[in-house]
């Protein structure tokens, strides 16, 4: 196990330069216009100075090695055009903090809400509450966030009698976004822990259990839904990284500077060493949260192996 | 409405002919504000080393903004957006007031020689510089224009308006191409200096004769120079903060000096910026708004006017979408903007969709747009006037302006848009010149005749009918797409679908102009431009033949607006060839004329020209957008070019927000205003 | 080892037991036969239909059936729509023949007199040009539509064939791991942005850019549950008795794996339509000319504060939602009855 994840981070460390040589290699096929803010007005000789000043005159092996250079030396370059001359890890600094907070926030919430949800539809399947959780399941589903999060701030902050820009310093505007963020998890988790409970519970070890005697109960918490939460744990880490990249409505909408619209912001504007330390930073977290997954996996189901394994094919 | 802006026009033509000397400030007298202007405005001018900040609650304004700036340094950023920041806290030598008359900034007084080459600015003592915490910390002297101007023009640090410099001053370009050559031997990681190239910058015309004297020697004579004064380019800037931080400057409050109406003392990018009023400045007692809060959010076209509604800040645009609602339901809350003449919109013809350029010929065959044919097409001046005089501007416009009225205000029939300059007394857009361009515009039968003609001459020229026209947009502005869904059905319905069928193109967002307009991916678009100084040669500017050639892989020697010029160097004679050397050659004697009136009479030659034959054809100034505020914007300067316009300075805030009753009195008076002038 | 017996298995053994017993005299059940593998496929495939059992299981939920229809009368009606008698074209702009200008901004149900002089009631409205927004959002559940359609299914089969490579054959899992850091990690809007600067924006284009990226989630989908039950006993069992690996992939694995591929595409289609909403607000969409519910829900999000317009924003809300909880609810039952165990 062990030497599995330490192979498994050796090989995540490739895994990551080679995302960020393909990242690299597609911002150099953008427009070379993106770079500048007013090249319309910019003669010859500036564009080819401010080519060399941002490196981009260079053969591409020579711009990508500099690149990995730097980053070896642990220097994440500085922004271009989203602010200019600045060092990306002083404009990620305040953001990171806020994003997982409000990221981690939002993941408690909709595993208190959305496990207990799941395991009651699965419970009493086809009775009321399962009819009820569908019926909120299916609603989060089927109306965009984009609509219901902006209905959610207009009428949310007109019923709380709170302002509708955020305020970190006002626990009660943390309530709104970390509700909104939450409300898709939340619908996520309780369809698909049902989903693999009801499955699971048709199982013959079940039937075994039930002949066997033991409370319902019993059965639900310590068979069924240990082995239903099995393929959900996967997706943990990985879903805590989507909330982050996934509040770019809620950030855009209550103003909170975290790290969700960041990178599509910075990908539009072309501002590439910007985009390059974003992808490294989310890659990293998305690929360690990879590996949790199936570490946590292996943890809860002996069954699963994972790598190979002698005599398996 | 109508008879407004025709009285509109003629007062600017009045104070615009004396605006080149200096004047007092006018004291108009305001409506008292409900809110007490901060007492600071009374108090006895601030003693030396004494802090410049003071009580910002007295009078504050907040608002939300969806667009982040890249930096605040005012010498490289050629964006509005950013060159508001230099606006506000950066004094000028001269500036306008709320009449569009230039009066003196931080110059009291200035001269020119008799060659008109050599300009002289007496710059006012006791100007200091504050840092973000209001501290003073050095005075405001002649020579922090020249190292603005030095910084301005290395070529390291890319300003995006030096060309403002380069163009008009003596050696400026000289200075800047030495420089350049001489970084482009250094390597990637040396230190890039100035000096060490040889290139001296007192060879360049802009000198501190002492610390209060300023001189600027100009390439040419150039009347309407002070006018260049308030652009970004031409601010001053404190030397030795240059020297130490380079690049550096401007990118966060603390990393610049203000010596304007307003200190940035908050900086935090998507979040929020904050200005407080500089109360040491010398014109501090028309500065009457004490803190300007401005609030980070990229909905805020969405949730900016629910927030008036609740009183959370005082400022929204009502965009085309909502505004009949919000005029029925919320009529106390809006009123309009100002439209100002410094950015002009015309549509044009691109005249080079196939010939030499292999990339571009391939994208219009991919995209079925016929590129042979319409590049036949489009050289036929029979062609291009059936599409003007089908092409019904004020139904088009309806896309971005309700009412018919301001259409009809805002409607150009000149690319110089009205009110722009003037000549004696006479609008530049009223110059004889331009007395046959109005024959060219919309009406139905006269298209149906040019039609006529041109199906016998495209036929002629092997042209296959219908032709089809490329109209491109911005995909993510909706109302320019909605306009050219207009186009596209109104000019359709005129010239009928078997002499002429648009195809609607949205270009991406990012990189527009290059994958649109420079990249000639469009038949018949809407153009703009935006006016560098008072002079109508800056409108022939976009169309001046491009000799150098940028980057062989993505340009070529013509003009990024439509390609015409391209057609000269083509063998072979044609109507077009001789209408654009006709063109350039007036263009050309226009700039070597330095009287006013022979001067503006030649560029309005050729402007007509452009015209009458259809290459361009004039569309409007943007109409100011509806808006809710609590500001006055009659108050505010005005200006026809420059970043005067972006100015908080003069206004203030009131109790209640302008409806458009009051907006037009406010307009009216302010008419007046300017006759009395 | 049999408790893990597959109980479709368990319930075909008993019929085969019951119709010997019934149909065969004993002479018969103890004659000697030739080995005839034939025989022995004919047997093993008897009067049990996996997609009949499916199907009735199916149709047996009201609500499905309801939901299923809903869905293809919504997709039928968008083909049918523009037939109908007395429509305006989506894209026609609808001018007032009074003022010459177009009808902004019509509340639903008014009728009005058309440039050609008829009447026309518009049943949902005009936009903010004049459009009518009854085709338009046909037109735009149209496109939409075939986007989402186009996606899930190019997504399912890329997917499903790298999900279970990747699952099953474990020298694959290396490689196909990587692959999967490194395409997941690469953000799509680079990809989307790309793509847009290279194709001309369009439907394809969104297709392609949506697929690009899309099929890595199903394979990765695919690849868990494979893991979960490749080491199951029943298919040690078959891997034991030398079964080939692609019968086993098609014989053991896909069958339980149906029922949550046929749930996971029915949630795909509104999801890729609900990503097609987001594109467009991140501002890469289609072109606006184009109508999607992307691009209506887009322009009408300014008017939810404005109550006399905030029809344009609902109408297009109500179609988007009834075409994903029709995909969710039928989906869902499909996939239960999709479930060998539920076929009982």
């Amino acid at each position: 196990m062990l030497t599995y994840i330490t192979k498994r981070l050796l090989r995540s460390l490739l895994t990551l330069a080679i995302i960020l040589t393909i990242v690299f290699i597609l911002l150099r096929q953008m427009p070379i216009e993106g770079y500048f803010a007013n090249y319309d007005k910019l003669s010859k000789v500036q564009i080819d100075s401010g080519l060399s000043q941002m490196g981009l005159d260079q053969p591409m092996p020579v711009q990508l090695f500099r690149m990995f250079r730097d980053l070896f030396k642990g220097d994440l370059g500085t922004s271009r055009i989203y602010r200019n001359n600045v060092p990306i890890t002083e404009i990620l600094a305040p953001k990171i903090p806020i994003s997982l907070k409000l990221g981690g926030l939002a993941l408690l919430v909709s595993l208190t809400v959305g496990i207990p949800m799941g395991t009651m539809m699965a419970r009493h399947k086809g009775k009321f509450f399962d009819h009820f959780g569908t019926a909120f399941v299916v609603f989060i589903q089927a109306v965009p966030a984009a609509v219901y999060f902006l209905f959610l701030q207009l009428y949310g902050t007109e019923l709380l009698g709170i302002r509708m820009l955020f305020d970190p310093n006002d626990w009660k505007m943390w309530v709104l976004p970390v509700f909104s963020m939450s409300l898709g998890n939340i619908a996520y988790y309780a369809m698909w822990l049902r989903r693999y409970m009801v499955d699971e519970s048709t199982k013959d070890y079940v039937q075994l259990a039930r002949i066997k005697g033991l409370s319902e109960n019993k059965i639900m918490t310590s068979h069924i839904f240990r082995n239903a939460f099995v393929p959900m744990i996967q997706y943990l880490p990985t879903s805590f990284l989507n909330t982050v990249i996934g509040s770019i409505y809620i950030e855009s909408l209550y103003s909170i500077p975290g790290m969700g619209g960041l990178l599509v912001d910075v990908i539009k504007r072309q501002d590439n060493a910007m985009v390059q330390a974003v992808v490294l930073l989310f890659a990293t977290v998305g690929i360690i949260g990879l590996i949790l997954g199936d570490v946590a996996m292996v943890f809860l189901d002996p069954r699963i192996t994972l790598g190979s394994k002698k005599g398996g094919r | 409405m109508k008879k407004l802006a025709w009285m509109l026009i003629l007062v600017m033509l009045i104070s615009l002919a004396t605006s080149c000397q200096p004047s007092s400030t006018p004291t108009a007298e305001d409506p008292a504000p409900v809110e007490t202007p901060d007492e600071g405005d009374e108090e006895e001018p601030v003693a030396e080393e004494t802090n410049a900040l003071g009580d910002s609650e007295a009078m504050v304004y907040s608002s939300l903004y969806s667009g982040e700036i890249s930096s605040m340094n005012y010498l490289i950023e050629g964006a509005t957006n950013e060159q508001t920041v230099g606006a506000n806290v950066i004094d000028t030598l001269v500036e306008y007031n709320q009449y569009g008359e230039l009066i003196p900034g931080l110059a009291e007084s200035w001269e020119v020689s008799d060659d008109g080459l050599t300009w002289t600015f007496h710059l006012r003592e006791g100007a200091k510089w504050f840092n973000h915490l209001g501290e003073p910390v050095a005075d405001v002297t002649a020579h922090d224009f020249v190292s603005a101007a030095k910084y301005v023009c290395d070529p390291q640090n890319q300003s995006g308006t030096d060309y403002m410099i380069l163009d008009l001053i003596q050696g400026a370009s000289d200075y800047y191409t030495t420089v350049s050559e001489y970084y482009g031997t250094l390597g990637d990681t040396d230190e890039k200096v100035a000096e060490e190239s040889g290139a001296d910058f007192s060879t360049v015309g802009i000198k501190a004769v002492d610390d209060y004297t300023l001189e600027y020697t100009t390439v040419d004579n150039y009347p309407f120079f002070p006018t260049c004064l308030t652009y970004v380019c031409y601010m001053p800037a404190y030397g030795p903060l240059l020297d130490e931080l380079k690049l550096d400057f401007g990118t966060a409050n603390d990393r610049m000096y203000y010596n304007g109406a307003y200190i940035v003392t908050e900086y935090e990018p998507q979040v929020r910026r904050v200005y407080e009023k500089n109360f040491a400045n010398w014109d501090a007692d028309n500065v009457h708004i004490t803190k300007i809060e401005l609030i980070y959010n990229a909905e805020a076209l969405t949730l900016a006017p629910t927030m008036v509604l609740r009183g959370e800040i005082d400022y929204a645009a009502i965009s085309n979408d909502i505004v009949d609602e919000w005029l029925t339901s919320n009529p106390e809350f809006v009123s309009k903007g100002r439209a100002v003449p410094d950015y002009s919109y015309f549509y044009g013809f691109n005249f080079r969709a196939a010939s030499g350029d292999a990339e571009r010929l391939e994208t219009w065959e991919q995209n079925n747009w016929e590129p042979e044919n319409w590049d036949k097409a489009v050289q036929n001046t029979n062609f291009r006037r059936a599409v003007m005089a089908a092409f019904d501007r004020n139904y088009s416009m309806y896309a971005l302006e309700p009412d018919e009225q301001a259409r009809i205000d805002v409607t150009q029939r000149t690319i110089t848009p009205r009110t722009f300059t003037n000549v004696d007394g006479t609008d530049y857009s009223m110059l004889p010149e331009f007395d046959n361009v109005d024959q060219y515009f919309f009406n139905p039968e006269e298209a149906l005749k040019y039609k006529e003609a041109a199906i016998e001459e495209l036929e002629a020229a092997g042209v296959s009918l219908p032709v089809k026209m490329v109209l491109s947009y911005r995909s993510d502005m909706a109302n320019w797409e909605q306009e050219c869904v207009l186009i596209k059905q109104q000019l359709e319905e005129v010239l009928g679908t078997d002499f002429l069928v648009c195809e609607l193109y949205g270009g991406p967002a990012d990189g527009f102009l290059r994958q649109v307009r420079r990249n000639g991916m469009y038949g018949f678009m809407r153009l703009n431009w935006g006016a560098d100084y008072e002079d109508p040669s800056t409108w022939a500017q976009p169309f001046a033949i491009d000799d150098t050639v940028r980057d062989t892989d993505n340009l070529r020697e013509a003009n990024s607006y439509n390609d015409m010029d391209y057609l000269l160097f083509e063998d072979g004679d044609s109507e077009m060839k001789d209408l654009l050397t006709t063109y350039y050659a007036k263009v050309d004697e226009a700039k070597a004329i330095a009287d006013t009136l022979p001067r503006y009479t030649a560029f309005a030659e050729a402007e007509a020209m452009l015209i009458e034959n259809a290459v361009f054809i004039p569309y409007y100034i943007d109409p100011a957008s509806y808006q809710a505020t609590r500001l006055n914007i009659f108050e505010s300067q005005y200006a026809p070019c420059g970043v005067s316009n972006l100015r908080y300075k003069g206004q203030k805030v009131y109790d209640d927000y302008v409806d458009m009753e009051t907006y037009t009195e406010r307009f009216e008076e302010w008419l007046d205003k300017m006759g009395v002038q | 080892m049999a408790r893990f017996k597959h109980p479709a298995i368990e319930r075909m053994e008993e019929d085969i037991t019951k119709q010997m017993a019934h149909e065969m005299s004993d002479v018969e059940m103890f004659d000697f036969e030739e080995f005839d593998e034939s025989l022995v496929e004919k047997t093993g495939y008897s009067n049990y239909s996996y997609w009949r059992s499916t199907f009735q299981a199916f149709a047996r939920k009201k609500s499905a059936m309801f939901f299923l229809s809903l869905v293809v009368l919504l997709v039928l009606f968008t083909f049918i729509q523009p037939l109908l008698p007395g429509q305006i074209d989506y894209f026609v702009v609808n001018n007032d023949p009074a003022s010459g200008l177009p009808y902004r901004n019509l509340p639903p149900g008014t009728s009005v007199e058309l440039m050609n002089g008829t009447q026309h009631t518009f049943i949902l409205g005009t936009n903010s040009i004049g459009q009518d927004l009854w085709s338009n959002i046909w037109a735009g559940t149209r496109t939409s539509l075939f986007i989402g359609v186009t996606v899930a299914v190019i997504e399912a089969v890329v997917g499903i064939i790298v999900g279970i490579l990747w699952g099953y054959v474990r020298k694959l899992d290396f490689f196909f791991t990587e692959l999967y850091n490194v395409l997941d990690n690469i953000p799509v809007t680079i990809v989307l942005i790309l793509v847009a600067y290279i194709l001309p924006a369009g439907v394809g284009t969104l297709i392609l850019a949506m697929s690009l990226t899309g099929w890595i989630g199903m394979a990765r989908f695919i690849r868990n549950f494979i893991i979960i039950i490749r080491d199951r006993e029943y298919n040690l069992a078959s891997r034991c008795l030398g079964t080939k690996t692609p019968k086993i992939i098609l014989k053991n694995l896909l069958p339980f794996l149906i029922s949550i591929i046929m749930l996971r595409m029915a949630l795909a289609i509104p999801a890729n339509i609900g990503y097609e909403v987001f594109i467009t607000y991140i501002g890469l969409g289609l072109p606006a000319t184009i109508a999607s519910l992307g691009n209506l829900i887009n322009v009408a999000r300014t008017m939810m504060l404005s109550p006399a317009l905030r029809y344009q924003l609902i109408y297009p809300t109500i179609i988007l939602s009834l075409v994903t909880i029709s995909f969710y609810v039928s989906g869902n039952a499909f996939s239960d009855a999709a479930d060998p165990r539920q076929h009982v």
